[in-house]
């Protein structure tokens, strides 16, 4: 009852903190709703199309012409025709254009006497996305554009219609997408990163929370109205997580409900799983300020630490491409945790037995802050460390 | 003039000092420029050293046994891309390896698989890839579908000589165009070239602009702004300030983005097909560029800390804003004029190209500009902002004032109003 009480008058000390200085709310709030608009808008369209790619036509023939016609109709291409190789070049030096495809002189003769024309492609790999993209827009209309030709001599055979199509195609692949069928970048994105920008938000929002008790000085009342380090921090994270988890839940409702990105599993178990993270980077901010009683220094550190986090967790390089000594610290990261639980629960929907390890590993957090416990209650007493 | 001179510089270097030594002797400013300086760098190019994920296991459920399946993994197997780890029996026994993620993906040949290819129909098998990277599904699709193509033209060839022709003939009609793939600038797709000059031209604008806001805002805290200086120099100091004040982080983060551009790529191999003086140069506009860019956006960091809880989520947003990751083709039109705010946006893309595609300044032409330009403008906004800053200082009394003033009239008047309302209510009460 005693501790209820003191809770509660922590949590109440925090809400007029928060009323007096709008940067608590602006730090959480607005950040993430500005996450949340750019992250679902800027890769709304899912899958780029209207890729440029440049064409170097040198033949001018009318095969060669519906050639070009025919890649620029594809949804992920849009063609830009340049005279010389030269100029194209050099557009896709500068990243203006994607790729670069060279129609040779001849093309069309070459192709009625079964002269095997080549068509050079040249790609930009350094634009992943738009370079692959383009590589596999120009080898599917190369295929195709053969394909169209061979039609045509079967037919003049006598090949029956029936045939054609196994002699064409004699193998075809079916390719199933586990957990992302329609190959949404934007989903595959937004899924990591806003939870990314989430833990973000936490761990330098707590470290600011505890921090600024020590910068202004106020420690020591906080101790006073608590009774004790440990309600302090049970106080003001009651009120930090309810924020915490109230945003969380809205970035689940969000991606899953409103924007029906991919989910195999269940709703239910990804709001457990973000209210884990949101706990364990809590515990995360918490031991940073705890190990560093310095506000300035330990929102330096918290920064660098989760700018880290958002390569570390393995969404985009896979964690086991990353090298040795390295990886064993993205286990570091709760992002980390909550990443592999996703994986298990949204697209495996395994379940339980499927993503319970992650959730002990990050409730396995949430022992952090009583390795810090004792320095930071002397800090709060003393006020020893420089102020700023 | 010779004497106007000799105040400027004089009073330049002293702003010069005077902000070295604050920066110096704050832990929490060297402690970012170090680590996210000069360790970062390091660090980021360690964890995308490998780039490319090779031997992605997978498992195959074979059922058809024929010798063109078998032929088809072993090749499969051989690639780079993909490992066969497991051979299941059934598509419960690999589904449950996928879950497990002991697998990232599936090959599934069905049954008829041989019969098919022998009645001369298309033959058809599944690949099953996880998506949770991106990278797993571009093995995959990779490792089986180049194989898949060159199986595809060997039975061609076999099944058009069946119909009659020669070999050259077949030969000839299922090659009737060949292509030639060049992909000069990254061969393999590797994830960690693109990626990293991206994040390395970032640091140098994100790292400069916490330390410089980090700074800015101790010294408003403590209320001795730099802008204050003017004050002491009959209010003709604007230019001295912005120059004293860029000079320390420009010096430094020369420093910094040399390193950033030349040794760092060196270390770990990178290519670096650009000229070394193009380089020098584009590193030169660009630090200048981030120096004026900080400066100005740094005006409305009023206490240290905010710069943290307000703005350091725009770091990864500016990565996405170079492009190298969703093509700026692509970009929604607000977000596209939103990323010429960055200096990041050009650098990143100039950097790009001219350290790994090799192109020189000329080509760049375009991004160079803007890096000018925006030069150009950030160094009048810097500029402006000292001075309205400096004037909010010296007419703070003035301001605070009228403020006060037009508060205490605006009560006035609704009390007033307040007054009339209660009057005109007892008046219609009364009738």
């Amino acid at each position: 009852m005693d501790l209820l009480k003191s809770i509660i008058a922590v949590a109440g000390r925090e809400v007029r903190i928060w009323a007096r200085r709008p940067i608590y709310l602006m730090g959480s709030v607005v950040v993430m709703l500005f996450c949340t608009v750019f992250y679902l808008s800027f890769l709304k369209e899912g899958v780029p199309s209207d890729v440029p790619i440049g064409v170097v036509d040198l033949d001018g023939s009318s095969t060669s012409r519906l050639f070009v016609q025919q890649l620029d109709a594809t949804q992920i291409g849009k063609v830009v025709r340049y005279d010389s190789f030269a100029e194209a070049r050099r557009d896709m030096q500068s990243g203006k254009i994607t790729s670069v495809c060279v129609l040779p002189e001849g093309f069309n003769r070459d192709i009625q006497s079964f002269r095997q024309p080549t068509i050079s492609y040249y790609i930009n790999g350094l634009y992943l996305l738009g370079g692959s993209l383009a590589w596999k827009d120009l080898l599917l209309m190369s295929n195709l554009s053969s394909g169209a030709v061979q039609r045509e001599i079967l037919r003049k055979k006598g090949v029956p219609e029936s045939r054609i199509e196994g002699m064409l195609r004699p193998i075809d692949v079916d390719v199933h997408q586990i957990g992302n069928a329609t190959m949404n970048y934007g989903a595959y994105l937004a899924n990591m990163m806003l939870p990314g920008m989430l833990q973000m938000v936490i761990v330098i929002l707590t470290i600011y929370a505890f921090g600024t008790e020590l910068k202004y000085g106020t420690s020591r009342h906080l101790l006073e109205i608590s009774g004790g380090i440990g309600r302090a921090i049970l106080g003001k994270l009651s009120l930090y997580t309810l924020l915490f988890t109230a945003i969380g839940f809205s970035l689940e409702v969000i991606l899953y409900r409103w924007m029906h990105f991919p989910m195999a599993g269940h709703f239910g178990s990804m709001l457990l799983g973000i209210f884990l993270m949101v706990l364990a980077s809590e515990c995360v901010g918490i031991f940073i300020i705890g190990c560093v009683p310095v506000c300035r220094f330990a929102l330096s550190i918290g920064s660098l630490y989760s700018v880290l986090a958002l390569s570390l967790t393995g969404f985009t390089l896979p964690a086991e491409a990353i090298p040795g000594p390295v990886a064993i610290f993205t286990w570091v990261f709760p992002l980390r945790h909550y990443y592999m639980f996703y994986v298990q629960e949204g697209i495996f929907a395994s379940g339980f037995a499927g993503w319970y390890p992650y959730a002990v590993g990050m409730l396995c957090f949430l022992f952090m802050p009583y390795l810090v416990l004792r320095r930071l209650k002397h800090a709060y007493i003393y006020q020893d460390y420089n102020r700023n | 003039m010779a004497g106007y001179l000799r105040n400027f510089f004089r009073d330049a270097l002293g702003i010069f000092s005077r902000e070295l030594r604050l920066l110096v002797t704050d832990g929490g400013v060297m402690i970012i420029f170090v680590v996210a300086g000069f360790l970062y760098p390091l660090l980021y190019n360690y964890i995308y050293k490998n780039g490319v994920l090779e031997d992605t296991p997978i498992a195959v459920v074979d059922n058809s046994c024929s010798s063109v399946s078998r032929r088809y993994l072993r090749e499969v197997d051989a690639t780079r891309e993909l490992k066969i780890a497991y051979h299941c029996t059934d598509m419960n026994e690999a589904r449950e390896l996928f879950q497990a993620r002991k697998v990232n993906g599936i090959i599934y040949i069905p049954a008829d698989f041989d019969d098919a290819l022998a009645r001369g129909e298309t033959a058809k098998f599944s690949i099953y890839a996880d998506m949770s990277s991106f990278l797993y599904y571009k093995n995959l699709l990779i490792g089986s579908e180049f194989v898949m193509l060159q199986e595809i033209n060997d039975i061609k060839i076999e099944r058009y000589s069946f119909e009659g022709m020669t070999d050259q003939e077949a030969d000839q009609s299922v090659y009737t165009v060949r292509y030639d793939e060049n992909n000069p600038y990254n061969p393999a797709f590797s994830y960690s070239i693109f990626l990293i000059s991206a994040i390395l031209m970032l640091i140098i604008q994100q790292v400069m602009f916490y330390g410089m806001s980090l700074a800015a805002g101790t010294m408003r805290e403590e209320n001795r702004s730099f802008a204050t200086l003017p004050g002491a120099m009959r209010n003709r100091g604007v230019g001295r300030i912005v120059l004293g004040r860029g000079l320390v982080y420009w010096l430094m983060f020369m420093a910094i983005g040399l390193w950033i551009t030349t040794v760092v790529p060196a270390i770990f191999r990178f290519p670096q097909r650009g000229d070394f003086w193009d380089i020098a140069y584009l590193v030169f506009i660009f630090v200048t560029d981030c120096v004026f860019f900080s400066m100005t956006w740094s005006t409305f960091i009023t206490r240290r800390e905010s710069v943290f809880l307000l703005l350091l989520f725009i770091s990864p947003v500016c990565v996405f804003l170079t492009g190298c990751s969703w093509p700026s083709c692509a970009f929604p039109t607000f977000w596209k004029y939103f990323s010429y705010i960055f200096p990041g946006t050009f650098g990143a893309r100039a950097f790009i190209n001219m350290n790994t595609a090799g192109a020189d300044l000329v080509t760049e032409l375009d991004l160079v500009r803007a890096i000018h330009i925006q030069t150009m403008v950030y160094f009048v906004t810097a500029c402006v902002a000292v001075y309205l800053e400096n004037f909010v200082i010296r007419h703070r009394d003035e301001i605070n004032r009228a403020l006060i003033e037009a508060h205490a009239r605006r009560r006035a008047r609704i009390q007033e109003h307040g007054e009339k309302l209660a009057e005109r209510l007892e008046r219609i009460r009364r009738s």
